[in-house]
């Protein structure tokens, strides 16, 4: 198979699909995921299997019908002829464990089309042979050939609001509240700290909201032709909270049934647009303290 | 949050009067505060009732003020014929912040309801006030009716005024605010990006703009009409109009238009004559007009309305990748904007001008009948007396003699009309080390530096105008230059090549329709009239906000 949907049965194989996708795939079902699909490892293989040289490798013939396909699928179920696309790669090792090494996640978003699509994917296939991921795999003694990479192509929510929920509290280890940064614009800003986000508390038991702590939130991830940039928050929103209370116990409920359902504390990327709340990533807080 | 710098120690000085300047304040109290010449707005001496109008009606802005919940109370006195201006807090230290908040959802709240309230208020009040005034009979009422009239003529200037402030401040501080967001959001491009977002929307000065060229075009599509103004020199116009059966009907046609575009002087105030009264200047701008039509307004318009519309689509466009937010706020002040131009225009045409108009005409029967008697020496003498003045005369007609008070207030008023005011009077917060001075115009050789009212270069002579007769001076292709403009003048922008303000911002009514009319303005030139000579060659730069003088000896 060289697309398999999220949500899709054999997409949470991180052989065949990466880390990424195999961990948002069952969380599909029971809640809003922004669709999209995989271009597997075995597509990965069809392309790297033509002759060396890297990215002006052809994109195969029948697997670009497929995508093609795809693409207007998802076209559909998001309302848009030309749906914007976040395209994202994870790597896979020889023992079919997802690759993790640091910087090696490539991500294009804002992708728009047909075009677009396919030269981020291609993009993400190059970067595997880069000199930064060679010389890694060097200095860790693994094989280089053994890697391959799957892409998922994904739904880009235009969020109006960005936060990450962790249903643990990172600083002090407490296991009832939930702790929640959230900010304007794309997630980007608070992920790559940017930007001094909202923090919101929410006590687990009952779900009620103990802190609310506005911060003057001076920057924000927006969308631009082409892709996003980083750009001022216009005054008149820096000081206004990101959040209202609802919003925040609605995403501390999410969090809280993330944590049930996989069983150890979460660390999720959620988004608001137009007030529908969307989960887009969950992984496991693997230290209590936050370190990226 | 960046750091704020250690602010220098300020003290409160006095400022220094001029000795040509003495001032007598009628509050002693009134010297502890800094007060400043509104130059934009009164560039020009005020005899004495004028003074008076203007005092009642700036009393106006305190009433919008407190439906406002503006920060502070604007008072003004007439020093030596010149209006000047004081601000005072309207709350006690330690409220500020709670009432900048109240402050700010009054101004939102009248931002959003700014249409309504014109329509189903404020309009509506101000044709009630017209409809009192022409419904007097000013000429048959005793003496006694007519002060009741006076004092209730005075009354009614006050609301008028409130209702012009309550228009005013949400109707600029929305295009404020919205040039303000655009700027934040997009920081490539020019100033007159955000004001194309609210441009070609018509309006009441713009609609009497429209009427004239009307007016032009029938008069050249009849040569016996059109002849007339084309030969004639504009004095002789009327009457040459009235000798041929289409020149009189055309000249009916031009009552027409004043009976319901004529209520207007040169200026606002009551001191200046109305188009009704003496119609030079619109036989002026029609025989400029006749002479070289320029092109229908209307269409010029359509174009602004159109491109006005793809600078929003285009805007829309980008803000798709912005949150939610953003984009409301962008779609509120749009609104508030569009409604705002409109209304930054009309209040003018039916407050500044038409109310003040009938103002005058009741001002001029009490001078009409104190002529007639001998008591002032002519009619318009009595803007020569204060108001109480002209109260206390008509209370004492016929048995008094005015005319020496007339001619005394007369000499005041021309010695202090053929100087330079001061900038500022009272007290002014400075630097320690610093003299309490009113400010100096910054000089430089051949350039005047202003800020941008309306894009493009023109080169041409400048024309220095300090009155709408004396605007007969101006030819096709010279450069407007003026203290300021009013909406009367606005005809004129058809025929100029640029206009130069000394006062003035980018949202002034002179660079509003410099855009509308597409002819370069540059606004804010501080001493224009005064560094410009007149038949100067310059170059005006719309964009960058500057003039250059060409020729120099």
């Amino acid at each position: 198979m060289n697309i398999l949907w999220l949500g899709q049965d054999g997409c949470q194989d991180i052989s065949k699909v990466g880390g990424k996708a195999a961990s948002l795939s069952p969380l599909a079902g029971n809640h809003r995921v922004p669709p999209g699909f995989c271009l597997t490892t075995a597509a990965f293989d069809l392309w790297a299997s033509g002759q060396e040289g890297e990215s002006d490798r052809p994109f195969p013939g029948a697997l670009y019908e497929e995508l093609a396909d795809a693409y207007k699928r998802l076209g559909n179920r998001c309302e848009e002829s030309e749906p914007r696309v976040a395209v994202r790669s994870s790597a896979v090792d020889e023992d079919g464990q997802s690759a993790s090494f640091a910087g090696q996640y490539e991500t294009y978003l804002n992708r728009v089309g047909m075009d677009e699509t396919v030269e981020s994917v291609q993009h993400c296939w190059a970067s595997l042979r880069s000199e930064r991921a060679l010389a890694y795999r060097q200095q860790a003694g693994l094989s280089m050939n053994s890697v391959r990479l799957a892409v998922l192509v994904q739904e880009l929510i235009a969020a109006d609001i960005s936060a990450v929920v962790f249903t643990a509290n990172p600083v002090t280890g407490a296991h009832d509240e939930v702790v929640i940064n959230a900010s304007w614009g794309l997630g980007e800003s608070i992920v790559g700290g940017t930007v001094n986000p909202d923090t919101y508390r929410v006590r687990k038991d009952g779900l009620s909201v103990i802190e609310r702590g506005v911060a003057e939130k001076g920057r924000m991830t927006v969308l631009v032709p082409g892709g996003t940039e980083e750009v001022d928050v216009p005054r008149f929103m820096r000081s206004q909270p990101a959040l209202e209370d609802e919003q925040a116990v609605e995403m501390a409920r999410m969090g809280l049934d993330l944590e049930e359902q996989m069983g150890f504390p979460v660390d999720v990327e959620c988004a608001l647009k137009d007030n529908q709340l969307y989960l887009l990533q969950c992984r496991p807080i693997t230290t209590l303290d936050r370190s990226e | 949050m960046p750091d704020q710098e250690e602010s220098p120690k300020k003290v409160k000085r006095l400022i220094p009067v001029p000795p040509e300047f003495p001032v007598t304040w009628e509050d002693p109290e009134d010297e502890n505060i800094r007060w400043y010449w509104d130059r934009e707005h009164f560039p020009y001496a005020a005899p004495p009732l004028e003074g008076d109008f203007w005092r009642q009606a700036l009393r106006g802005f305190n009433l919008s003020g407190e439906e406002l919940e503006l920060m502070f109370r604007l008072d003004s006195r007439c020093i030596n014929g010149y209006l000047y201006m004081g601000n005072r807090p309207r709350y006690e230290s330690g409220e500020e912040e709670d009432r900048k908040k109240r402050a700010g959802e009054k101004a939102e709240a009248y931002m959003a309801r700014m249409e309504a309230l014109w329509e189903t208020e404020w309009l509506p009040e101000i044709q009630d006030h017209l409809a009192f005034w022409d419904g007097y009979d000013l000429e048959g009422a005793a003496k006694q009716d007519l002060l009741d009239h006076l004092d209730e003529t005075w009354d009614r200037i006050l609301q008028l005024w409130r209702i012009h402030f309550l228009c005013v401040m949400p109707a600029y501080g929305a295009m404020g605010k919205l040039n303000e967001l655009y700027g934040e959001l997009f920081e490539d491009g020019s100033a007159f990006d955000a004001p194309r977002l609210y441009q070609g929307f018509h309006n009441k000065t713009l609609e009497l703009g429209h009427k004239l060229w009307d007016l032009a075009n029938q008069a050249a599509a009849d040569s016996k009409v059109g002849g007339v103004f084309e030969t004639r020199a504009v004095e002789e116009i009327p009457a040459t109009l009235e000798k041929t059966v289409p020149g009189h009907a055309f000249f009916f046609s031009v009552h027409t238009f004043l009976d319901t575009y004529g209520h207007r002087g040169d200026w606002w105030g009551p001191m200046y004559p109305s188009w009704l009264e003496d119609p030079a200047p619109v036989f002026k701008t029609l025989k400029d007009y006749v002479t070289d039509l320029p092109r229908d307004p209307r269409e010029e318009l359509a174009e602004l309305a159109a491109e006005r519309e793809q600078a929003i689509e285009d805007v829309r466009e980008r803000l798709k990748g912005y949150p939610r937010q953003t984009r409301e706020r962008f779609e509120f002040l749009l609104e508030a904007a569009r409604v705002g131009v409109v209304l930054s225009e009309d209040h003018g045409f039916w407050i500044d001008f038409a109310t003040t108009d009938r103002v005058r005409q009741v001002l001029l029967e009490c001078g009409r009948r104190f002529s007639e008697a001998g008591v002032i020496e002519n009619r318009e003498d009595v803007f020569y007396l204060g108001f109480e003045e002209v109260r206390e005369t008509l209370s004492a007609f016929p048995e008094v003699d005015r005319r020496d008070l007339v001619r005394e207030h007369r000499a005041e008023f021309n010695r202090f009309a053929a100087i330079d005011p001061p900038p500022e009077l009272g007290t002014k917060e400075v630097k320690e080390d610093e003299e309490a001075k009113s400010p100096e115009p910054e000089e430089e050789p051949n350039l005047l530096k202003g800020q941008s009212g309306s894009p493009g270069k023109a080169r041409g002579p400048a024309r220095i105008i300090r009155s709408i007769p004396e605007s007969s001076r101006l030819q096709k292709g010279d450069i407007l230059v003026a203290e300021s403009t009013s909406p009367p003048w606005t005809p004129l922008f058809a025929t100029v090549a640029g206009v130069v303000t000394h006062t003035g911002g980018i949202l002034s009514h002179g660079a509003v329709v410099a855009r509308e009319y597409r002819v370069p303005a540059v606004v804010g030139v501080r001493g224009a009239t005064s560094r410009l000579e007149d038949g100067q060659l310059i170059e005006i730069d719309g964009d960058a906000g500057e003039v250059r003088i060409l020729d120099t000896d």
